[in-house]
């Protein structure tokens, strides 16, 4: 099959097509680890419209029960105009898209999306694809394609010089993976992987199966090795490599070619100012009155600069619009309410901290890195920071003020995580900084390191993020009435990965932590040096990355044994073992202030038409776990056409 | 004359050879890459197969070469992964963040750069020449001081904010969508009565603020100009003779007085490019300028490259136009002596 | 310029006659001592009224360059948390008909939830009169003094926020004020570098002329084929991260002024180039003057005043450049305060739309624009006292 003959729509007949008018007969099964729903009434009517070549739901389609969640049942058409800031953040639908092998609810409940059903017993994960499943493109979706990845993806050397992603090693090794029939696939590993599932669910898609009929021909394996090469020669590509990587591209979005298995097909080549995709036609879900989501026919993104975004939101010029506005922008979004029609709805944010601090454990200048790992210096930092004025100031007062931990949804939430050395009192820092030994004052009050020089913290921070500059003004001040003079330091984000990892920096400020409303499964990484990249201990986290070739090993108790708990939370698939780990890390944290937190709770203004039905009010808004807005489900938006016709609806 | 334009041709080429090397050094001035930069981010948020990705494409565009050797491949004077393949041979590169060929991504941008710097040329031109008329015959009135003082405004209010406000109230006032040059609505259409009036709409607000900069110099120069033509003797003969005063002054000063600006089309254009860069930020306009802003941010070395080398290219080529079209507007003046 | 020749082509003046008295040392075939032509020049200067004006007002403005502390009414980085996005405030003269000097009107501020916003009521009850010459925020006067003193102060428990306040709730006016430090001095700096490397080139382009011209002039179109963006990005981008506010304000000066020498080095050329044919620069020559004193001496201080006029022309250039670099990001950041700094933040919709007053910070650049440029028209046309 050629690159044309998909353009044009036109797909080759399919063996299977004789199973299309079964579908009236098809069985939801919606087992594994959510709840089964039941089936209400036969989807006929839905199918009506569908040409009969054209690609169609899998006859065990997903239901979505919206009722369940207090929604109502859409219909179909319409379009969602959203904007962004440039051509590449059109990868993002594949985040707030939201269609994931299995993912997130609304409640954070891991469950089956895209796969009919998920077994796991111990270190072996069997899953079961939707009988009829097709691609975009009306070709059938099968196990060959999670072959096609495992094998001659993950495995191709030209393709993954490294191999296959990390969540796919326990111990270093890899599953044994078994194809057992064009439903079925099993990965096995002699011990749990509770990585495993979270990484499937996870905002970035790790995509762990690719479209093998539409990429097979690109592919040296296939093809043999020069032909794939010439194809790519003749797009100027190096390589069949890099075509096969362009092709491949359920993520960025870019390629109309490429089949997915999302809610809507991308429609247009980058370079364009305007970007359109177009509802799949073979999605996997249902609503229960049998009509195909998603309900919104088409969605198009416009290009605008990232300073026109608030104008063009207030301008009406956006359906449904959130990445790219924040909360400084409510008043300019609330005034435009009423004369465009439009609803700015204002989700919390779930992170740890809007903005953090974080000393450098490892930081290079042994002087600087005796005292930040003195963890009476650690909360003397803290407890000089006004928290209740910063939350006045940033956040209108509606923030939560303390560490950098979880929020309150979260069910492993304890209060003591956020207030724990997190007050204000200002006389006990000095103190604190007093029994440091860090008593000597310069002419301007400052006081003085041992060798002399003033204790002067140079603060480096992402230039990109304005609140967090401002933030750093305030704590300026804090600092200054113990004696500490701070000094910010915008810098190049990139720079700034440089000069950490570099041990360069002495304290960074930035975002908290993200993943803030985490339930037991979901790997605490974030909290230990065995996530890749922490300003707090940056040659930590090295160390454990390159298993002890570079960086420097962790010399610290208390953080060796956040490690250790990493190690075990990532041994068990017990959740109520992980949730006691969790918590234990977040104590730790908390008693030993490894991050200075400050405030959390902004709120992330989601503006929706106001005829856009089923967008909540609220929810929570996070990168991870929610996905942006995704488990929310985009799918289910619809717009209302009207009184008369909201009746028929009902 | 026809040795000369060859001999100014070769040294057009020098100077190119130069400045290609300058623009190279110029992007590689920061530290880091395109790609390497990438895949410190990429490891940060945990994407390892994106890593990957990244770490091919270094490999395969020569980044982990000395510098010297990625310029002469960049030009086409030394084998790359895929051969001689370089300015030089027509290969103007790859943009790593766009994916793509760099003639894919620039080329529409580059005619819209050109029509909104036409537009605001032609707008500047059309209101400076009469302002300066008008300043020149009605010296030190006061409608002479407001023209000036108007013209100086444009040129002392920054062309960002200026345009942000604008734009506001062209949204607010006369309903015109912010942004963009037309209508969003309309953007993959055919070109329609409805979308050419959009697009005039929307190339009030960016011509307006890129021609007010240039509008106050402009009226300087012209207005100096036709002062020193109106002082010489022929025009008081011409007086004298009793010539009508628009005659007098339109038929030799006026046309005496634009000599000058010729010899100036040359480096209209750099000027341009930059001047129109933070205005289309501002405004979003899909023009060079701010592709390059963002090619060289990031540190997409080829693309920014190829649009550098391309407007100096155009300048040295404007450059030898003026001088050409000088010579043969005034032959007392002799090539290279400029 | 010109103008005995402009009295000429008015018919109407008939009969000419200089109301001036006649003066026979600013006869043009006698520019017997350098002394008088800068005296002409300064009378020709003189008679424009306009860059008169220009000249006292930017002399105003960089009188205050060393002063800013005691005229800001709030220290640099003085926020107000309680009144935060608060609207200018009014100075009153006269309370419920009653003269009571100057005096404001307190703001009671009260957070709409409903909007999000912060409505300021003026509370006209409770007239605060200002105090003047009075105690407030402390500073480092130069660097070596610390010292608490102010031209005047907001009312004890009071406010006195002439030009509103920001996002964190500091005062406007005051800021605008230290930022003028840095806007006015980065010109000043910038034209310094340019104007120095300018006459070099320049000087040794058109004295030399061959080989040494003909690189030069490449140099020159080099320089100018290149839009000015990349080059300011690419330098920025090249200062090193580590160095400290202070450091990168000098770099920006720096960048500013080596990009903007090309246009003075041509009118340099050109002018040597006139020049250097001329009767007494043989003369110097063929008794023996080196190169360095023939330039220095003979050449240099015939066409010095136009060069100060050029020089004038591109100080604003530069001011509205480090506009540019930080509207881009790349120059000055906070918590440093220059005009281009708070132009930047200004910068966005709700500044427009809500807060108004941010944009206020264009008026300083636009004055300091103009006066510039009508004092360098002014200088120009003196420069020339002979024509």
């Amino acid at each position: 099959m050629s690159v044309r003959d998909i353009r044009n729509g036109t797909p080759a007949p399919l063996p299977d097509r004789g199973e299309r008018d079964t579908t009236v007969s098809r069985r939801a099964l919606l087992a594994g680890l959510g709840a089964t729903l039941t089936w209400s009434r036969a989807p006929s009517r839905a199918f009506a419209d569908t040409p009969p070549d054209a690609p169609g739901p899998p006859t065990t389609p997903y239901l979505a029960d919206l009722a369940a969640h207090g929604r109502r049942l859409g219909t179909r058409g319409g379009t969602i105009r959203t904007l962004i800031a440039k051509a590449r953040d059109v990868r993002y639908l594949s985040v707030y898209g939201y269609s994931r092998l299995i993912g997130y609810d609304a409640d954070l409940n891991l469950r089956p999306d895209v796969l009919e059903r998920v077994d796991v017993e111990g270190g072996r994960f069997t899953f079961t694809l939707r009988q009829g499943h097709r691609w975009s493109d009306g070709h059938p979706f099968t196990t060959e394609d999670f072959r096609y990845y495992w094998e001659d993806v993950a495995n191709e050397k030209a393709l993954n010089p490294d191999g296959p992603p990390t969540f796919f090693r326990v111990d270093g090794k890899l599953p044994q993976v078994e194809f057992l029939d064009p439903v079925t696939v099993r990965y096995s590993w002699d011990r749990p992987n509770p990585m495993f599932l979270p990484a499937l669910a996870a905002p970035r898609d790790p995509l762990i199966y690719r479209p093998s009929h539409y990429l097979k021909p690109f592919h040296a394996r296939y093809i043999g090795k020069d032909a794939a090469d010439a194809k790519a020669k003749a797009l100027k590509l190096r390589g069949w490599a890099a075509l096969h990587n362009r092709l491949d591209d359920n993520y960025e979005l870019n390629n109309p070619d490429c089949p997915t298995l999302q809610g809507w097909v991308p429609r247009t080549r980058s370079p364009a100012t305007r970007f359109r995709f177009e509802r799949n036609r073979s999605y996997h879900r249902v609503d229960t009155a049998g009509t195909q989501l998603p309900y919104v026919d088409t969605i198009v993104m416009d290009v605008a600069s990232q300073g026109l975004l608030v104008a063009k939101t207030n301008a009406g010029e956006a359906d449904l619009m959130f990445r790219g506005l924040s909360m400084p922008d409510i008043p300019s979004l609330k005034e435009g309410e009423a004369a465009h029609r439009y609803r700015t709805n204002l989700w919390p944010v779930a992170r740890g901290s809007e903005i953090a601090l974080y000393p450098n454990l490892t930081t290079a200048d042994p002087a600087w890195r005796q005292l930040n790992r003195d963890v009476r210096y650690r909360h003397a930092l803290s407890l000089a920071i006004d928290r209740r004025t910063l939350n006045n100031t940033l956040l209108f007062g509606l923030g939560t003020e303390g560490n950098d931990t979880i929020v309150s949804d979260s069910a492993l939430f304890e209060p003591e995580m956020r207030t724990l050395n997190a007050g204000y009192d200002p006389a006990q820092a000095a103190k604190l900084l007093d029994a440091v030994g860090l008593t000597g004052r310069d002419g301007s009050g400052t006081r003085m390191l041992p060798g002399g020089q003033p204790l002067e913290i140079v603060v480096e921070s992402d230039g990109e993020a304005e609140m967090v500059l401002d933030a750093l003004q305030l704590i300026t001040e804090f600092w200054r009435e113990i004696g500490i003079r701070l000094i910010t330091k915008p810098q190049e984000r990139t720079n700034l990965h440089r000069r950490s990892i570099g041990g360069l920096t002495v304290m960074v400020a930035a975002q908290g932590l993200d993943l803030a409303v985490p339930t037991a499964i979901m790997p605490p990484t974030e909290l230990s040096p065995a996530q890749p990249e922490h300003y707090s201990w940056p040659l930590w986290s090295m160390n454990v990355e390159s298993r002890g070739k570079s960086g420097e090993p962790c010399d610290i108790p208390e953080v060796r044994r956040l490690l250790d708990l990493d190690r075990q939370w990532r041994d068990t698939d017990d959740a109520g073992k992980q949730a006691a780990i969790w918590r234990e890390m977040l104590m730790n944290h908390a008693h030993n202030t490894w991050v200075i937190g400050t405030v959390a709770g902004a709120l992330q203004p989601v503006v929706g038409a106001e005829r856009l039905i089923n967008l909540p009010k609220r929810a929570l808004y996070s990168w991870d776990p929610t996905a942006m807005i995704g488990v929310q489900r985009l799918d289910e938006l619809f717009w209302d056409s009207g009184a008369d016709k909201r009746a028929e609806v009902r | 004359m026809i040795t000369q334009i060859l001999r100014r041709i070769v040294t057009m080429a020098m100077t190119l050879l130069v400045i290609s090397a300058l623009v190279f050094i110029i992007i590689k001035l920061p530290p880091g890459d395109y790609l390497t930069n990438r895949i410190m981010e990429l490891r940060a948020t945990g994407d390892a197969s994106s890593v990957a990705k990244a770490e091919l494409l270094i490999q395969q565009y020569g980044l982990d070469r000395p510098v010297w050797q990625q310029y002469l491949m960049w030009i086409g004077v030394m084998p790359g992964s895929v051969g001689f393949s370089g300015l030089l041979q027509g290969d103007w590169g790859w943009s790593f963040e766009y994916d793509k060929p760099v003639a894919d991504v620039v080329g529409d941008a580059l005619w819209l750069t050109l029509l909104i710097n036409l537009t605001a040329v032609v707008f500047v031109h059309l209101v400076a020449i009469p302002a300066a008329i008008y300043s020149a015959t009605h010296r030190n009135t006061a409608g002479d001081a407001v023209v000036t003082l108007l013209g100086y405004v444009g040129l002392a209010v920054p062309g960002f904010l200026l345009a942000l406000i604008l734009l506001f109230y062209a949204n607010r006032w006369f309903g015109l969508s912010i942004g963009g040059l037309y209508d969003s609505a309309l953007t993959n259409q055919p070109w329609t009565w409805e979308k050419i009036r959009s697009l005039l709409a929307h190339l009030i607000v960016p011509t307006l603020v890129i021609g007010l900069g240039g509008t106050a110099a402009m009226i300087r120069r012209m207005r100096a100009n036709l002062l020193d033509e109106l002082a010489k003797p022929y025009t008081v003969t011409a007086r004298a003779k009793g010539l009508p005063p628009l005659q007098a002054l339109l038929k030799y000063p006026f046309r005496m007085s634009l000599n000058p600006f010729v010899a100036d089309i040359g480096n209209l254009l750099p000027h341009l490019v930059s001047g129109s860069v933070l205005v289309s930020l501002v405004l979003s306009l899909p023009t060079v300028g701010p592709l390059l802003l963002e090619a060289l941010r990031n540190q997409d070395q080829f693309m920014a490259g190829f649009i550098l080398m391309f407007v100096a290219a155009l300048t040295l080529v404007g450059m030898l136009i003026s001088d050409l079209i000088l010579v043969w507007l005034d032959p007392r003046i002799r090539m290279g002596l400029r | 310029m010109n103008r005995p020749a402009m009295n000429g082509v008015r018919p109407a003046s008939g009969h000419f006659v200089d109301p001036a008295p006649f003066e026979p040392e600013s006869r043009p075939e006698s520019p017997v001592a350098t002394a008088s032509a800068w005296r002409l020049i300064l009378r020709k200067f003189l008679r424009h009224r306009l860059a008169v004006a220009s000249a006292l007002i930017l002399l105003a403005l960089y009188a205050t360059v060393p002063f800013v502390e005691q005229l800001a009414p709030y220290g640099q980085a003085r926020r107000n948390g309680d009144f935060l996005y608060a609207p200018p405030q009014g100075v009153h003269l006269f309370h419920e008909g009653r003269f009571v000097g100057p005096f404001v009107y307190p703001y009671r501020a009260h957070l709409d939830l409903d909007t999000f916003r912060r409505d300021y009521k003026v509370d006209a009850s409770a007239p605060q009169p200002l105090r003047f010459l009075c105690r407030g925020d402390g500073y480092d006067w130069l660097g070596l003094v610390h010292a608490d003193l102010h031209f005047v102060c907001p009312p004890k428990n009071g406010t006195l926020f002439l030009l509103g306040t920001d996002k964190l709730g500091r005062d406007l006016f005051s800021r605008m004020i230290y930022g003028a430090r840095i806007s006015l001095t980065i010109g000043l700096v910038g034209v310094a570098i340019s104007f120095t490397l300018g006459l070099f080139f320049g000087g040794v382009a058109g004295y030399f002329g061959g080989l040494v011209d003909a690189a030069v002039q490449r140099l020159i179109e080099v320089i100018r084929s290149l839009p000015e963006l990349p080059l300011w990005l690419a330098l920025s981008a090249a200062l090193p991260p580590n160095w400290s506010p202070l450091l990168i304000f000098f770099g920006i000066t720096v960048i500013l002024g080596l990009l903007d020498w090309p246009g003075l080095a041509r009118a340099v050329r050109g002018k040597l180039l006139a020049l250097r044919e001329e009767d007494f620069v043989q003369a110097a020559e063929l008794m023996g003057a080196s190169p360095t004193r023939v330039i220095g001496r003979h050449l240099i201080p015939n066409f010095m005043s136009h060069l100060i006029a050029s020089a004038t022309l591109s100080i604003p250039t530069m001011i509205l450049g480090e506009t540019a670099l930080s509207f881009l990001g790349l120059g000055l950041r906070p918590p440093v305060t220059s005009w281009g700094v708070l132009l930047n933040e200004a910068q966005n919709l709700a500044a427009v739309q809500l807060y108004p007053w941010l944009l206020l910070p264009v008026l300083p650049v636009l004055v300091t624009v103009l006066a510039f440029n009508f004092m360098g028209d002014g200088l120009r046309d003196a420069a020339d006292p002979y024509h």
